[in-house]
């Protein structure tokens, strides 16, 4: 219940127009912080959600590969640039982007992470990996401006923002892949 | 449940055995003697140093031609923040991984020492510049001032030095998990961890800054700096490195002291929480030394102060936690009512009584703090006096307070020797004289910055001006400040050596707290610290990369070097 409440609070802190206004108006915290929290406030808030619907899941997503191929539909569909401007500019698109990112990502990342293997979860992030690089070549090589709303130094910076981010996972992987937890736990 | 209390409790006792089977090992505190012993005489230098310059900015003291003010501050910084905390920091953990994991492996000794020669090789390149006064850029030593390039060549090896002995405790403390595996690290270990990793992360953004940029420019191979990366990695850097020695503090105030006033530790999965928390979020922080530097977007500087303001949390935790093992060990003691307990607490150990009081000077730094994270607030106060007060306050007295209640227990330990009864005193005396010393500087230092005295400018009267005329009785106190610190110093100093060389024989214990007994146990999450880099490493990138790639692409045209003294 705690974690519904701080999750609500999160989602209505972003809905918010004041602070909207300030993550939409740079194209890398529009990306990489408004977009993750809506998705973390979903994952906050499905605890009580999936309690709810316990029964529906149990069978849908007994394995957490429905629910995370849905998640990873979302989060690619929302690093489209098309995406990200038509959420500037149309209202409908705006409420997708404040519907889909919470409770068609953040809640089925939390009801399929716990049930994946060791292995799907590095495949995920992985794949997280490849496509920030993919990214942030495209954002930092890309000489015209991919999205009317923003200028071609916030798509650079958002370029860089992708790269460094897929460094941090690589780093991730790494860990993962040379540490043996059994050595320590 | 109570099976996991039951392993908690035995797990305690025999931790207790065990210290006291082993003792200290000789070889090992050889290692932290010789940093403790470097630490205090930059104190004493330092210190003396730091006299020099009260001394001036009260007008009494007119600094011979041949000594020039920039000068001496410039020694005086890097002398304090950079050697006394550094040192301290090394040698204290080094005593505590040495402590709490059963000694340290031989190899790691081993990188101790290299570690050591290297920092101390760099020192001296870094000080022969600054005494022939071709360095007289301060600790901060911001492009586009430059120095000769031997200083920077030394700051290098300093770092370089930082890496090994980080190495090493890496080591130490992985060799340890393999051999205890399940377990939590003890707690202290836990501590240098986290301070070793934020070591490695701060000091990577100044071997960016001084090997790629400054070098470069300052040997002639390139012509011109961009002046406000520089800067943004310097204080990546420098702010880590000021809450590292926090930190360093804060340990022992979880860690040392319930143990002094006999009591128990706080709860230890919120402790390690509060590492996690403060190793996470520290390093950009960096941003709110840049409130007023231009270049930097309004949007981008308010959400930094919201980064920064949010290490104010785990303060919040900390200064809560204190109160609370205060207030639960003095009730066990007997004490009554609502303040009684206060009564019941060991107000005549130094030991105590020293980290007490650098607690207690937290609450105004603290405030300061907020304040000067105000973008409105820190118009008025940025780059004035105000500034010196607040980190004499939150340096000058949590941190090397704490330090100073540490040596006099840590030292006697390491040498074999015990804190008698009339050293104890003379603590005391110390403690009351440096207590009274920093409160007058650092009051009469926030005044006269909030009537706009600048800090880093040798004493003027301006021509006689009279608004700045009436800055000089508050200089005056200052003066008065600085001799009593001096004092302080020297009797500190004094200290120090007298129980690491000719204090009677004997063994006195490493007070290490243990947990309630009936504390509920630990999440192994805390121990992740694999993850723990990674988050702290995206954090860094959500902060950095925004600005750095603004600076950085919307350059202004860079600056070629100057020497301004
Ligand atoms: C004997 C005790 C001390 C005295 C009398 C003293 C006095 C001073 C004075 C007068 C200034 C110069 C202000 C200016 O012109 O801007 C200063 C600067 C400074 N002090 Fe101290 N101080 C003492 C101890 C410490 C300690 C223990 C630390 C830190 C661990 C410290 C760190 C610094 C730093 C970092 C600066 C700034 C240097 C700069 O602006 O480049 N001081 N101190
Ligand atoms: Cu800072």
């Amino acid at each position: 219940m705690t974690q519904f409440i701080y999750g609500l609070l999160l989602y209505i802190f972003l809905m918010l127009p004041p602070v909207a206004a300030l993550f939409e108006s740079m194209m890398i915290t529009h990306m990489h912080m408004q977009m993750p929290m809506l998705v973390i406030s979903g994952f906050l808030m499905s605890g009580l959600l999936l309690r709810r619907s316990h029964l529906f899941l149990e069978k849908w997503n007994h394995n957490g590969i429905p629910g995370i191929t849905l998640f990873m539909m979302i989060m690619i569909y929302w690093t489209i640039p098309r995406t990200m401007d038509e959420a500037l500019t149309m209202q409908t698109m705006e409420i997708w982007k404040f519907i889909s990112l919470p409770f068609l990502a953040g809640v089925p990342l939390r009801d399929s992470w716990k049930k994946l293997t060791k292995a799907w979860k590095n495949f995920i992030i992985f794949i997280f990996t490849v496509k920030y690089f993919g990214m942030g070549a495209l954002y930092i090589w890309s000489e015209e401006s991919l999205c009317n709303n923003y200028l071609v130094i916030d798509q650079l910076t958002l370029g860089w923002g992708f790269i460094t981010t897929a460094i941090c996972l690589v780093i991730y992987l790494v860990y993962a892949f040379s540490v043996n937890p059994s050595d320590y736990e | 449940m109570d099976a996991a209390i039951e392993q908690n409790r035995r797990a305690a006792v025999i931790s207790e055995k065990k210290n006291k089977v082993l003792g200290v090992c000789l070889e090992d505190a050889r290692i932290s003697k010789s940093y403790l012993a470097v630490a205090f005489v930059a104190l004493l230098l330092g210190g003396l140093l730091g006299l020099l310059q009260g001394l001036n900015r009260a007008g009494v003291l007119e600094l011979p031609a041949w000594l020039n003010y920039y000068q001496i501050l410039t020694a005086h910084g890097l002398l304090l923040v950079v050697v006394l905390s550094a040192f301290f920091t090394i040698g204290y953990f080094y005593a505590g991984l040495s402590h709490t994991l059963g000694g340290l492996l031989p190899k790691v000794r081993k990188l101790a020492w290299i570690g050591f020669w290297t920092k101390m090789v760099g020192l001296v390149l870094v000080v022969v510049p600054v005494l022939m006064n071709e360095a007289s850029v301060m600790y901060t030593f911001y492009p586009p001032m430059a120095a000769h390039p031997v200083f920077y060549f030394g700051l290098v090896l300093v770092v370089l030095g930082i890496w090994i002995l980080a190495t090493g405790a890496f080591i130490n403390v992985a060799h340890w998990r393999k051999n205890h595996k399940g377990q939590h690290l003890p707690i202290l270990a836990f501590f240098a961890t986290g301070v070793f990793v934020l070591l490695v992360g701060a000091t990577a953004f100044v071997a960016v800054e001084v090997l790629f940029m400054i070098i470069p420019w300052s040997l002639g191979w390139v012509e011109t700096i961009n002046v406000m990366v520089a800067r943004t990695l310097f204080w990546a850097f420098g702010h880590t490195a000021v809450n590292i020695w926090y930190l360093t503090a804060v340990s022992a105030w979880y860690v040392i002291v319930p143990k002094i006033i006999g009591g128990t530790r706080w709860n230890d999965y919120l402790t390690r929480v509060v590492v996690i928390a403060l190793v996470i979020m520290n390093i950009t922080g960096g941003f709110h030394h840049q409130i007023v530097d231009p270049g930097i977007s309004l949007p981008i500087k308010f959400m930094h102060v919201f980064m920064s303001l949010a290490i104010g949390f785990p303060s919040l935790m900390t200064a809560y936690a204190m109160f609370r093992v205060f207030e639960r060990t003095g009730r066990r003691k007997g004490g009554k009512g609502a303040l009684g307990w206060f009564k019941k607490l060991p107000w005549g150990d130094v030991r105590f009584l020293s980290p007490f009081i650098a607690m207690a000077a937290f609450i105004p730094a603290g405030a300061g703090g907020i304040v000067q994270s105000t973008n409105q607030l820190d118009q008025v106060v940025h780059n004035t006096m105000w500034i010196v007060g607040h980190f004499h306050l939150t340096l000058g007295m949590s941190v090397v307070m704490t330090f100073f209640g540490i040596s006099y227990w840590l030292v006697p330990y390491l040498s074999k020797r015990v804190l008698t009864p009339q050293m104890n005193k003379l603590g005391i005396i110390q403690t009351i004289i440096w207590t009274v010393g920093m409160v007058i500087m650092a009051i009469s230092m926030h005044a006269a910055g909030l009537f706009g005295s600048p800090r880093r400018t040798s004493f003027t009267t301006y021509g006689d001006f009279a608004e700045t005329l009436g800055w000089n009785p508050l200089m005056t106190a200052v003066g008065i400040g600085a001799t009593l610190l001096l004092i302080a110093v020297i009797l500190q100093v004094y200290a120090v050596f007298n129980m690491m060389f000719f204090a009677p024989k004997g063994e006195v214990e490493f007070p290490i707290a243990e947990i309630e007994q009936d504390e509920a146990p630990t999440p192994y999450m805390t121990e992740r610290w694999g993850i723990w880099v990674v988050v702290m490493l995206i954090v860094i990138a959500m902060a950095y990369v925004l600005p750095l790639t603004d600076m950085i692409v919307n350059a202004p045209p860079g600056s070629p070097p100057f020497k301004t003294w």
